[in-house]
């Protein structure tokens, strides 16, 4: 049950959001450095955003000046998590989110592909085996 | 047992991206390097199961609820599919002998390799007659089990402190785990209950690098007891503004003001409630109006009061003039008030903790 459907008036507002703290603008180039690594060496990375002092207003700014790309995944996986590109491509804005829907843990990923999106070599076995069985029946 | 977890979760219809997202999750919550989450699911996937015994001792079963009441399929559960739970008198549908033989086979299995997890305190007192199962005493099986164990991890404040089977005047004699056993690694885990996050956090470390979690000088993983619930309260701005509720129903207890005047224990309390929070993340104490009991501090139950102010004198006679400082202290710079409790305080012979507050 959502808190919606209790009849709760809230009297008093939250207060404003806190302003910038000044900590969005150095991960920019943490993440610059990243994604030259990333086209040197090929090594991925990941920041943990949930792990820095960051205030709702500095993840927004970051989000803001980051941007949105073109591709949105969606994972169903013990509630919903989004793995989307940034405008800067090779910049992955992730979301794990726990299945009331409340943010668990988010992390920029620098990578080709995110991690979680990439089928595991053995995920793919035991597809190709069912579908051998499945073929067989046929 | 059998073969990698991962295909015990599989068959249990958990994917290995959720266990990925799980281990992500859990490392951030531990503070470990984002790479690490990668790491402990490919360490975690292809682990055999450790053998873990958990034994109730003098308590109140609120610990085993702690952890498998909360929501389902819960990652927290996910975990107990990573360890082979041999015995766990409340969860286990043995009984009697069986039960009884379960525990000592898996003893004997996995000699000097198996986890303990004990929860609830041990009664010292009439030979331990206060608390016995099959006829032998707390004191007797703890001692037994322990011997073969590689680590024991107590939870909850019972097993970490002695906890409410301790508090005055401890009619049983209970102590905690580390009053018994001195020659083994042992963990607490305290709280009442502790946070189901944190235990399942300590058993994803040990399985994931093969030891236990770095530990305080009260033996608690700091990954989760590093800080004060006062430290990230959300309330914690209203506290340096010196805006507090005086009662639980007045102007400022309705707009969420520190309820550091109502009791709160949180300046002294050390852990993760106002991170982690409760059922699935969605409140916790102070964010339902209540201030810290301190349920993870030792000896929380005798600390006194959980509606008296942290430098309040607990004795009685003396609370109106301590109430008349804080009265004062309105409006005041908080650190001055802070100085004249202490003070107060410090004349009632009472500790403060509020050398903690001021940093």
């Amino acid at each position: 049950m959502s808190l919606d459907a209790i009849p709760v008036h809230v009297i008093n507002t939250p207060p404003a959001e806190p302003g910038l703290s000044g900590n969005a603008l150095p991960l920019l180039r943490e993440i610059s450095e990243l994604l030259r690594h990333l086209l040197e060496t090929g090594a991925t990375g990941t920041i943990d955003l949930s792990a820095l002092p960051l205030t709702p207003a500095d993840l927004e700014w970051l989000q803001d000046k980051l941007g949105e790309g073109e591709i949105a995944v969606t994972l169903q996986a013990n509630g919903e998590s989004t793995l989307n590109e940034t405008a800067c491509s090779g910049v992955w804005w992730v979301v794990h989110r726990n299945t009331q829907g409340a943010v668990t843990t988010q992390f920029i990923e620098v990578a080709w592909v995110p991690e979680l999106v990439k089928a595991h070599p053995q995920d793919v076995k035991i597809g190709q085996e069912s579908l051998e069985l499945l073929i067989s029946d046929l | 047992m059998q073969g990698p977890l991962i295909d015990t979760l599989a068959r249990q219809g958990i994917t290995r991206r959720t266990f990925l997202k799980y281990c992500a999750t859990l490392a951030s919550m531990m503070a470990l390097p984002p790479s690490a989450g990668l790491a402990m699911a490919e360490a975690i996937a292809a682990v055999r199961r450790p053998s873990v015994i958990w034994l109730p001792f003098q308590e109140c079963t609120g610990c085993t609820e702690s952890i498998t009441r909360s929501h389902s399929p819960t990652l927290e559960g996910m975990i107990f599919d990573m360890i082979s739970l041999d015995y766990q008198e409340t969860l286990m549908a043995a009984a009697g002998f069986q039960a009884e033989e379960a525990l000592h086979n898996a003893m004997k299995d996995n000699m000097g390799k198996y986890l303990l997890i004990v929860d609830g305190s041990i009664p010292l007192g009439l030979d331990g007659a206060y608390s016995c199962i099959g006829g032998r005493s707390n004191l007797e099986i703890l001692k037994e089990a322990a011997e073969g164990a590689a680590a024991i991890i107590a939870m909850g404040s019972c097993a970490s402190f002695g906890g409410i089977p301790k508090a005055n005047p401890n009619p049983t004699g209970a102590v905690s785990v580390s009053d018994i056993i001195k020659n083994k690694p042992i963990v607490n885990i305290p709280g009442c209950p502790p946070i189901p996050a944190v235990i399942t956090g300590v058993l994803a470390h040990y399985l994931t690098f093969g030891t236990l979690p770095e530990l305080d000088d009260k033996k608690r993983p700091k990954a989760f007891y590093g800080e004060t619930i006062h430290d990230r309260c959300y309330r914690r701005p209203f506290y340096d503004q010196g805006k507090f509720a005086k009662t639980f129903d007045d102007e400022g207890a309705r707009r969420g003001w520190c309820l550091f005047e109502l009791g709160c224990k949180g300046p002294v309390t050390y852990n993760a409630c106002a991170t982690e929070k409760w059922n699935g993340g969605t409140s916790w104490p102070v964010e339902s109006g209540h201030g810290c009991l301190g349920c993870s501090e030792p000896d929380f139950w005798d600390a006194g009061g959980f509606y008296k102010a942290l430098s309040m004198p607990a004795d009685p006679l003396k609370i109106a003039s301590a109430a008349s400082v804080a009265g004062a202290a309105a409006g005041v710079a908080i650190s001055v008030a802070n100085r004249a409790k202490k003070g107060a305080a410090r004349s009632a012979h009472e500790t403060t903790g509020l050398a903690d507050l001021e940093k």
